[in-house]
């Protein structure tokens, strides 16, 4: 799933919602989109008018055709892409300043200021600025937004899913401590030979799919800094049987770690160090 | 014609730098490109050179292949517009 944030710079919301109205309707041509609003009026998990949930609940509102509403507590902006990832091509997030994904200002302040961490791909006045044509490569060239979920879905609809009896998948996640007295681990950075590891990640899913019985291979790693306790890497296999499901996944992992290059620097409350230093 | 190193992780601190232009061209050798490479950065020699050979743990890429094991080692041949890469172990996952 690509990840667009609209977020405003000077512009008033009638200017921001055309913005997101003509991304959206460019987005829906090429897939299933989901739009994630904050809007930090929402409270107790009502916004207005006709629901009635109270605090700690969730409530879905059906109608016909799988037509449908929904409100409740506590979700993130996380959360909801993490929901929509299984289903949908694109998500637009409006409202969220610096987020970690590629986005659009809209405002007259929109070329000047720079939120850190931000990708701005345009900087518009209104949607009469919006070039939707260099905005959807923009998008799709930067990395996709994956999830365990995400990726279970993706392998569930491989053609060769109707021979599949097995998915098997690792994660790979941030560990605070490897013993009681360990000094806590903050956060992990990881950096990636830009290319060459996407080639090689590439190359060992393509192998390994080539095994009997072993249909789809999905291997997902994120870079940049992954916090204590947060996901770090997916490897997927959908397979015929059990047996070479859990072969497969245990040696795509191994392999992963062994021919990759990433590279793990770690940081403490204590100190910071590249892993490869302290085998 | 000049020849870019990209260097990684302790490797890139140490030099100061991730990228690295030397003055290694077609027709000269890997070899030749890391010796080019340690001199314009000292600060890299003893970490990739043991006893003047390049230690067990370093690793030389050539436009992603590995010369140590799928080429000629410090004997490779360059080609124009090669991209080098020198980093330690890797540690993903």
């Amino acid at each position: 799933m690509h990840v667009l944030g609209v977020r405003e710079a000077g512009a008033d919301d009638g200017a921001l919602e055309s913005v997101v109205d003509r991304v959206v309707d460019r987005l829906a041509e090429r897939g299933r989109v989901g739009v994630v609003r904050y809007d930090a009026t929402i409270a107790d998990g009502t916004r207005a008018r006709e629901s009635t949930t109270l605090g700690g609940d969730v409530t879905y509102d059906l109608g016909v055709d799988g037509d449908w509403t929904a409100s409740g507590t506590g979700m993130s902006v996380g959360d909801a892409l993490e929901s929509l990832a299984t289903d949908c091509e694109y998500a637009v997030v409006v409202g969220v300043p610096s987020l970690q994904y590629p986005s659009i200002a809209v405002g007259s302040a929109a070329a000047a200021e720079r939120e850190a961490g931000e990708t701005v791909i345009a900087a518009v006045d209104g949607p009469g600025d919006l070039d939707l044509d260099a905005l959807v490569p923009a998008l799709e060239s930067a990395e996709p937004y994956q999830s365990l979920a995400s990726l279970v879905a993706r392998v569930k609809r491989s053609p060769r899913a109707d021979r599949a009896g097995a998915i098997a998948t690792f994660t790979g996640r941030v560990r605070a401590k490897d013993s009681a007295d360990d000094a806590p681990t903050q956060y992990l950075e990881f950096e990636k030979y830009e290319g060459v590891a996407d080639e090689r990640m590439a190359a060992l899913e393509t192998d390994l799919e080539t095994r009997d019985g072993v249909f789809e291979v999905e291997l997902y790693h994120r870079t940049g800094i992954v916090e204590d306790g947060e996901d770090i890497v997916f490897v997927v296999v959908l397979a015929g049987h059990r047996e070479e499901a859990f072969r497969t996944v245990e040696d795509g992992i191994n392999r992963l770690k062994d021919e990759v290059p990433l590279f793990k620097k770690e940081v403490t409350v204590e100190d910071e160090f590249w892993v490869h230093d302290r085998p | 014609m000049p020849t870019e190193w990209k260097l990684f992780a302790d490797l890139a601190e140490r030099a100061g730098d991730k990228h690295v232009t030397v003055d290694a061209a077609a027709g000269d050798t890997v070899g030749d490109a890391l010796e080019a490479l340690l001199e314009a950065t000292p600060e890299l020699e003893d970490r990739v050179l043991e006893d003047g050979e390049l230690r067990s743990q370093i690793n030389v890429l050539r436009n992603g292949t590995n010369v140590l094991v799928e080429e000629e080692g410090m004997e490779t041949v360059l080609d124009a517009d090669d991209e080098l890469a020198l980093f330690p172990p890797v540690s993903g996952g």
